[in-house]
Order: structure tokens, then sequence, then C-alpha cells
């Protein structure tokens, strides 16, 4: 990574010299998340879009269980609690598929119906499989304006794929997103749980190749969580 | 500690300390002066907490702009029923991007109005609805709420005030319309977003059908100063009307972009050349939107106004979230705003048909104008159902896409027209991020 230029930074890069991307991120403040969820009122933080996934795991044993009684606990009817039920599930599996969405019925005492209303309503819920890596670029006006396409592009092309289709055997999914809130830095763009910003289509070979060398400690063991590079 | 750019004219009260990592920390931030406020507002009571925050004319700064002591004064008294306050942390409004900021640097500022203003309106629990994109902010005010909790800042008789207020965070699952408050209610209680009718209003039938106070996450992170300085300090910065300062959010073709902290009333003109160092590359303004992307646009020689809620209406526009999205003469403006009306199409909820069909019509129509293919008559039925998407809906996600269309038709016919007679709209722009 370029050291003035540093995706995933916020602000215009080389105003935080002083700070490390751990910092910047909270990181170094925030640490490993518990599994289990950690304080009931803190048990709906974690980002359900994660490299690390199992199509086929329980909803839910353990850890994952715990945190399930956890946020049901949170609200006065368990209908509340399916927001976050769904996040878990999609964290865990990552992915909503219909045996998952029935499953989550049961478990807070909706019909699959009802759930299933639910969960086509929000776009974060992926009702078919994407990639390891979600690769999310902000097109909307602000990032619009200062080259958004030309990011997407980049993606699309130094992957050879097209939006929405899954890439490098499973790896990755490049779609366009709306306004990602982070609009003083364009461009935006979301990976998973991590956002990059500054973003040109320069910037673009050392993400992936970024993204690709994570892939691969993971995949050598690394588990489950929100791996970070260790910079900083 | 460096924050990006970073302005001398800024008066910095919420943002003094964005791009501080030790300001996160409860340790850091009571060596601020974190957590005086909330001791402070348990020992005022209620009912004074309420006076302070009216007499400092705090007025919501999620886009409408009501004042936030009356509103905290329409929940009933005695209701016998459970209360809450929900926070609004559902940023997603194009060129929108101060709330995120203020979670991932300042949590605990945050959280400490958040349980200001659940003690001011009597409200046990309060839940902060955060945009499921921000993780990264999510897991910041995750660990700021446990650091609450245990250290007795949160949860059962707060600092020894028998006083009781829960903090829940809760993710959105990516839908702009829960930013509207009565479809985040319904997001909270597990169903689709969709807007509720009122009345009933929240303060009457809220969330759980419990009396309910929505507010906005900059909003409440100003009641700790207010509190601790007093309304009057508070109303010796900005208007009259407006007074305070406020978060700028500037995006688009700027030398500087980001958050900036002015006095409401700061100059439109002054803000994107003096203090965002103004157009890059040589280029000159075309246009720019005041307040998000939801508002009428501005044309360049509508700028030298006022910054508050009062002048911004005036010039025909709204001042919204402060959202400046700047844009200059090598912008198409037809396309940027077929952009944003997909924008809107793609996050109407479907509940009412002008919204839903006619946020899907003008970006059909428009795609047609801009590759081409556009009719001068288009121009006219662009009007026609931008005036049928307006004041005809439960919310106002269809006024919101209707706006954008509205006021670049009346300011920017002769681009529409050059693209509707075969020539060539002005370029797009090549600008280095």
């Amino acid at each position: 990574m370029a050291e003035k230029k540093n995706p995933g930074w916020a602000g215009e890069t080389g105003e935080f010299e002083a700070l490390t991307e751990a910092d910047v991120r909270g990181t170094a403040y925030v640490g490993q998340r518990p599994r289990d969820g950690g304080h009931p009122g803190a048990s709906c933080s974690f980002p359900y879009q994660l490299a690390d996934r199992d199509p086929d795991a329980p909803l839910f044993e353990g850890d994952y269980r715990a945190r399930f009684e956890k946020i049901v606990s949170r609200y006065p009817n368990r209908r509340a609690a399916l927001l976050p039920v769904l996040a878990m599930t999609q964290e865990v599996r990552g992915e909503l598929s219909a045996a998952s969405m029935d499953r989550v019925a049961e478990l807070l005492e909706l019909s699959p119906a009802y759930v299933r209303g639910v969960a086509t309503f929000y776009t974060m819920y992926n009702k078919r499989p994407v990639g390891r890596y979600l690769i999310q670029v902000c097109t909307n006006v602000a990032c619009n304006l200062c080259g958004a396409d030309d990011v997407v592009r980049a993606f699309l092309e130094a992957l050879d794929t097209e939006p929405g289709e899954i890439a490098e055997d499973g790896r990755f999914t490049v779609i366009e997103a709306e306004c990602l809130g982070a609009c003083g830095f364009p461009t935006a763009v979301q990976v998973n749980e991590r956002y990059f910003e500054n973003v040109t289509p320069g910037d673009v070979p050392a993400i992936l190749d970024r993204l690709r060398r994570e892939d691969a400690a993971r995949s050598n063991g690394a588990g489950r969580g929100s791996a970070q590079e260790g910079e900083g | 500690m460096a924050y990006p750019y970073r302005h001398e004219r800024e008066v910095r009260i919420l943002s003094e300390h964005f791009g501080d990592p030790a300001a996160r920390t409860l340790a850091g931030w009571r060596e601020r002066g974190g957590y005086r406020a909330l001791a402070k507002a348990l020992e005022m009571g209620p009912a004074a907490v309420i006076d302070e925050v009216k007499a400092s004319g705090l007025r919501g700064r999620g886009g409408a702009g009501f004042p936030t002591g009356v509103k905290w004064s329409f929940m009933p008294k005695d209701s016998g029923k459970p209360h809450y306050l929900l926070i609004n942390a559902d940023e997603s409004e194009p060129g929108a991007f101060k709330d995120r900021e203020l979670c991932r640097w300042t949590p605990h500022q945050v959280i400490e109005g958040a349980l200001i203003g659940a003690h001011a309106i009597g409200a046990g629990h309060v839940y902060i609805y955060m945009r499921g994109e921000f993780f990264e902010p999510a897991q910041i005010v995750a660990r700021a709420i446990e650091e609450a909790y245990a250290a007795n800042l949160a949860g059962k008789d707060i600092l020894g005030s028998g006083v009781n207020i829960d903090v829940t965070l809760h993710l959105g699952a990516g839908a702009y319309i829960c930013g509207e408050e009565t479809a985040l209610m319904n997001s909270l209680e597990g169903r689709r977003g969709q807007p509720r009718i009122k009345p009933p209003f929240p303060a009457a039938a809220g969330a759980f059908g419990m009396p309910t106070t929505i507010n906005n996450v900059e909003t409440v992170s100003t009641v700790p100063h207010i509190i601790v300085n007093g309304g009057e300090w508070y109303r010796s910065f900005g208007t009259e009307k407006s007074p305070g300062t406020k978060l700028f959010n500037m995006s688009g073709h700027l030398v500087r972009r980001g958050n900036f902290e002015l006095p409401l009333g700061f100059n439109l003109k002054e803000l994107i050349y003096d203090v965002c160092g103004g157009i890059p590359n040589g280029r000159s303004l075309k246009a720019v939107i005041p307040g998000g992307s939801s508002v009428p646009i501005l044309h360049a020689d509508e700028i030298d106004i006022a910054m508050d809620y009062e002048s911004v209406a005036k010039a025909g526009s709204m001042l919204g979230t402060a959202s400046v999205i700047v844009m200059d003469d090598s912008t198409n403006i037809v396309k940027q705003v077929r952009r944003m009306v997909e924008f809107y199409a793609h996050e109407s909820c479907g509940q009412c048909t002008p919204c839903r069909e006619g946020t899907e019509w003008v970006a059909r129509i428009l795609r047609r104008i801009e590759a081409g293919g556009g009719t001068e008559a288009d121009l006219d039925t662009l009007l026609d159902l931008c005036r049928n998407m307006t004041g005809t809906t439960i919310c106002v996600l269809s006024d919101s896409a209707a706006a954008p269309v509205l006021s670049s038709i009346r300011k920017f016919k002769d681009e529409y027209l050059r693209l509707i007679r075969g020539g060539k709209s002005a370029p797009e722009p090549v600008v280095a991020a």
C-alpha cells in the first residue's frame, strides 16, 4: 500500500500520518468482539458480511446460541429480534437461503412467509450467494461526480467479471451500491465489513492484492472473525 | 490532532476530537470533560433538562429542524407505559456523512447525549438504530456501550441516581427509507421499513405502540454541551432562529472535502470558496445542492446566502442535513439528476402509487433523454409526474425524488434541451479524487 494514499483511511490521506490504520478504523479500541455478543446491549454489532462462512453451519449453537438469547432479551417481543437474527444468520452462513429463513421463522415464532417478506425488503441480506469478498462501489451522486463509474469499471476489468457475478473461484463479487455515507471521501468502497475511501482506479490493483493476501491467510487457518491485516 | 483540513473559521464543539483516537475511550472521554453533563442532568431532573434544551433553541439535525426541547416536551409525563428514545443513525441521504464521523470518533458523546435525552423524556430504553453498512462505527459504539455499562453510566441506578436506562445498538439492513422516523420504528420492530401514517404521532404511539421520541445522532451529540455550558451559551453561536453550530458535510468538486463545523448562518459562498478552497482544476461552479440530494438544486449565482433553516428556504431550497454537494461546470446535470432519481426509485418502499410508479417512470424518461432519445414533450411529462409525486404520499421520499428534477428543469433547462435537440451535453468531469 502506498505511503501517502491509503484507501480505507477516512479523510484526505496524509493528514492522518500520525495515526495507524487500526487507530482510524477503531480496531485498536474495539479489539476482537467476543463471538457470544459481549454485553447484550452491544450484541447486535457484528458485521454480517465476512469472508469466513459455512453454508451448512447450525442455527445456532455455542457462542452464537448465547448471542441469539442476548439479542432476543433486548426487545419487548421476539419479532423485533428479526433483523439482528437474520444478520447473524448471514454472518454465519454467508447468505440467506430459503431454508435459513425458515429456521429463523421457527426460532422467532413467525411465519416463513413473514420472514421472507421482511428479508426481501432489505438489500443487505443476500438471497443468493456472493463471493467471499463483496465489493460494493458507491456510485451515487457525490462519488459519481468524482469518478465512481471509473472505479467500478476498474474493479470489473481487473477481475474480468460482470456486476453481481462471482469471480476468481468464489473470491469476489463486485456490485454498485447506493450512498455509503462517506461522501467527503470519494470514491467510497465497502468490502465486507470495511470501508476503503478516496479510491481511484489506480488504487484498485493494490486493494485486490491485499484482499487476495488476506484470503490466503484466512484459508490457512486464521479462523473466523473480521481478520484485519496487521498494519500499524 | 489532525482531522483532515481543519479551518481557522470553524467553531468546533461536536467535532473537537475528530481524528483523536484517544477520545474514543471512556477514560479519554472523561479526561476531555465527558459525562459531566450526564451527572449534572441527573441532578437537574427531566423538566429542567428540557427547559435548558428549549432555551438553547437547538433544532433537530436530521433534516427537518424541529426544536428538540419542544419535541421532548410532547412526551407524556405520567403515562405509566414504557417510553423509548430512538437515536437515528441510519444516515443514508446522499451527501450526508456526519453521523458516521460522530459515531466512530466520539461514541461516548453520542451515548452521553442519548442518556440525557432518555432521562428527559422518561425513557427506560434507548435504541441506537444504525444503518447496517456502518460496521466499523457500530463496533466502536458497541465497545463504548460496554464501557458505559461497566462504569454504571448505563443500566440500573445510573451513578446512584435511581434512574434506569438501557442502551441497545440495533443495525439496519440496507434501506434508506428507514431513516424516516416511522419507517425506522417499523424496522426496529422487525417489520418491513415502511413509513406509517401520522397521526398517531410517535410521542403518543411510537415504537412497540409506546410513547417514543426519535432524535438524530448530531442532535443528541449537541445536548451534553448545552447541559454543561447552558442554553444561553449555545445561543451565542448561529442566528436567532437557527442557533448553534452545525456539521457541514462538504462533497463533490471541492479542493477540500469533509466535515466542517461552523455556526448556522455561515455564508454558502464563503463555505465553498474560503473554507473548502473553491473548485479544483481551474473549473468554475455550476450548481450546488445545499442540504442533501432530496432538496432543490441551487444555480451557481444563487449561493450568496446564509446557511440557516430560514435563509435557505427563502432561496427556494432547504438546509436539510447541511450536506452540500458541489458541481463544477463539467457536470452533466441530467446524468446526476438521473442518478439521484434512480436512487429514490431503488429506495421507494412501494406503499404509495405516486412514489412506487413515479420514481421509476421519471428515471426511465431521464435515461431516455440522457441517451439522446428524448423529446421536448418529455419535459412536460416530467413536470407533470413530479407535481403528482409531491404531497401525495405517506412520507416525503416521493417529494424528495421530485425536488431535483423540478429544480433542475427550471434552472438548467438548456442542458435538457441540448440533449433532446441532439447537441452534446457538457463533458464528463475528469477529476482525480
